[in-house]
């Protein structure tokens, strides 16, 4: 039997006085993900080869736009798009893949950080180390942020500048919600947010692959939500209201659509239109339609040069209004930072629920 | 100086008390050993002192007033758990950064002079060591710290004799090297005398034992004799554990320790003979009757005859 004399048992530090690095935590998350992260940075590379591609492709006839003024007059048999238009089919893929990454981010980073270890009882290893549960997971959420963040940002940049061409001659518009969420600012808080809700998922679930699928539908329904009604009705916020726009196309009710060229503000997001009668009052969906059909003849005839003054002749004639409210092209960046303050927002309340549960002793 | 101390600690799982009003103090230099069945909630008690999971009542706290779990505990308290689960997928040799990196102070050449001693190779997947193999690189990783306190869950129970042996002399040549405090749980009662110094049993929650097993030892006694007497012996000394055979009974006795009594005269009756108790009769004695508790404190509630029959 061995009795040793008592040791020295120095009070080594107060808490917090010497601290792990997060330069040593970058390079245990980087030797725990390392396979994970190369795979993501070659699906990255193989993106951004793709957008040049693609790009590339467009390159002769939007020279060929610019070289023949379309932009000011698209009318010419020069400005023909069809080459624009075959390759959006392909443009519009990579849009959607963009917003596919999130996703894939979530459930092959985010899902499996603590997931993984929480199954395998490894959480006992690396909780039980000089560096604290607190400061690894904080520590790991952000160096993990900050690769697949930028990642995506360069290849939000790429794709909108693969977008430039088709904006000019006004195919795609930055403000639809496939395009507005693949812009460099909203795609990288789209992948830490996906990054987050992951290690949540993986937090809470504690089963690999569960987490995964937990976290496959949850940020995938949530990107098509986002898709199909978020981005729409952060557009919809505050719009600026003009009775000096005539009705064009589908004119009334909630349009979404972008401003058609050389009609409305530049570069603006048309949010909705509908028409006031003579006694101010809004006209319902059918009296609209019907009103349409009233001055239908005049639109027709009088829209393929341009005019519109005869429609707005009839109906200032006739005491009815068309109300029309959009965005304007200099709040675009609002928006963007709208959405990526309430994804940042989010991403790290999920973070903060994750160190909560780690710290509540759970496992 | 204590590198353990409780007080009223308690925690529940659900409805479960897997630990209640558990008051300890482990004094510093010593290699303790925590003993109990099944559930009695040795692992329960080891997590709560690394910090893995906060008590439901009470305090708990390591080397000397550190909060257990605080970054001061953490940086001086190294603990291999259960099955010494570790990254699986990653080498060796990542293993070795992967705990450099988690670590103000690591020790990194000394840990792979060490599993280079062992004949582990540094290229291969943890999942790809033996289970000896792994236990030794979880206790070389914990070692590299050069921790005040190195906590053990059951490093024994997935090993080899072989095995078991290589891991308790990997211990005891570091506690000799670095003079760290041991606290370790373990079902292999045959196996601590040789290497603990310190006995903690925990039964059912509760901290039933616990003191210097030296005094421990002396502190208990063998009694057998007539069946027909065992109740008059019974009123003279705390009765551990009593036994039957036929017309003679074995009886597991407190008679106090030998070193707080002055002078003694031998009171035992013809026809009793007294034999000194291992310390796995000991500790069997104990489990056996969740009842019976020793713990340090005054000898004043032991009586006279259990104090003179010590000496």
């Amino acid at each position: 039997m061995t009795t040793l004399a008592p040791a020295h048992l120095p009070r080594t530090r107060e808490a917090g006085e010497h601290r792990v690095p997060w330069q040593s935590i970058a390079r245990v998350n980087w030797l725990q993900n390392r396979g994970t992260l190369l795979s993501l940075a070659l699906l990255g590379v193989a993106f951004a080869a793709a957008i040049v591609i693609g790009e590339s492709t467009i390159q002769s006839p939007y020279a060929s736009y610019v070289a023949h003024g379309c932009s000011a007059h698209p009318a010419q048999v020069a400005c023909v798009t069809t080459a624009f238009a075959n390759n959006q089919t392909f443009f519009s893929n990579l849009v959607i893949a963009l917003r596919v990454m999130p996703v894939a981010i979530g459930v092959f980073v985010g899902a499996p950080l603590f997931a993984r270890e929480l199954e395998s009882g490894a959480f006992r290893f690396t909780w039980t180390q000089s560096v604290g549960r607190t400061r690894h997971i904080a520590l790991s959420l952000a160096v993990l942020a900050l690769p697949v963040a930028a990642m995506t940002a360069v290849l939000g940049l790429l794709l909108n500048w693969y977008a430039h061409p088709f904006e000019v001659v006004g195919i795609e518009s930055q403000w639809e919600s496939g395009l507005f969420e693949a812009g460099p600012l909203v795609a990288a808080a789209w992948s830490v947010f996906a990054l987050s809700l992951g290690a949540l998922l993986g937090m809470a679930i504690r089963r690999t692959v569960a987490a995964m699928a937990a976290t496959a539908v949850l940020v995938g329904g949530l990107a098509v939500a986002s898709y199909v009604e978020f981005v729409h009705h952060l557009l919809a916020i505050a719009p600026i209201a003009t009775t000096r726009l005539a009705p064009d196309g589908a004119a009334t009710g909630l349009l979404n659509i972008p401003a058609y060229r050389n009609i409305g503000p530049p570069g603006a997001w048309y949010v909705a239109g509908w028409f006031t009668g003579p006694h101010g009052q809004t006209l319902s969906e059918n009296a609209s339609l019907h009103l349409e059909g009233r001055f239908y003849g005049c639109w027709t005839t009088k829209r393929t040069n341009g005019e519109v003054g005869c429609v707005m002749h009839w109906l200032s004639s006739h005491g009815y209004t068309y109300w029309l409210s959009y965005q304007p092209t200099g709040r675009f960046w609002d928006f963007q930072a709208v959405e990526v303050v309430v994804l940042v927002v989010l991403a790290i309340a999920f973070a903060l629920s994750t160190l909560r549960l780690a710290r509540s002793g759970r496992p | 100086m204590n590198v353990l101390e409780t007080s009223g600690l308690g925690k529940r799982y659900r409805s479960t008390w897997a630990l209640r009003e558990c008051n300890l103090a482990v004094p510093a230099g010593r290699i303790v050993a925590l003993v109990g069945p099944n559930g009695a909630g040795k692992t329960t008690l080891l997590h709560c002192a690394v910090g893995l999971i906060p008590p439901t009542t009470g305090s708990i706290t390591v080397l000397d007033g550190f909060a257990a779990g605080s970054p001061g505990a953490l940086e001086s308290i190294a603990f291999v758990a259960q099955d010494a689960p570790l990254h699986q997928h990653l080498s060796v040799q990542a293993m070795l950064s992967v705990a450099a990196g988690l670590n103000t102070r690591f020790d990194e050449p000394e840990a792979i002079r060490r599993l280079t001693a062992l004949g582990i190779p540094h290229d291969r997947k943890v999942a790809r060591l033996s289970g000896g193999q792994q236990a030794q690189l979880a206790l070389t990783l914990s070692v590299a710290r050069s921790p005040s306190l190195l906590v053990l869950d059951e490093p024994l129970a997935r090993l080899d004799p072989l095995a078991r042996h290589d891991f308790m002399a990997h211990v005891m040549a570091t506690v000799a090297e670095q003079e760290m405090s041991v606290l370790f749980s373990s079902h292999v009662v045959s196996e601590l005398g040789r290497v603990a110094d310190y006995l903690v049993v925990l039964a059912s929650g509760r901290v039933q034992m616990a003191g210097d097993i030296d005094e421990l030892l002396a502190s208990h006694m063998l009694l057998s004799g007539p069946a027909d007497d065992a109740e008059r012996i019974a009123r003279r000394f705390p009765v551990v554990q009593s036994v039957g055979a036929g017309r003679r009974v074995q009886m597991l006795v407190r008679v106090g320790r030998p070193s707080d009594q002055p002078g003694s005269t031998e009171t035992l009756d013809a026809g009793w003979e007294r034999d000194e108790v291992s310390l796995e009769e000991l500790v069997l004695g104990y489990l056996r009757d969740p009842a019976a508790s020793m713990l340090p404190g005054p000898m004043g509630q032991l009586p006279d005859d259990a104090r003179e029959l010590a000496r």
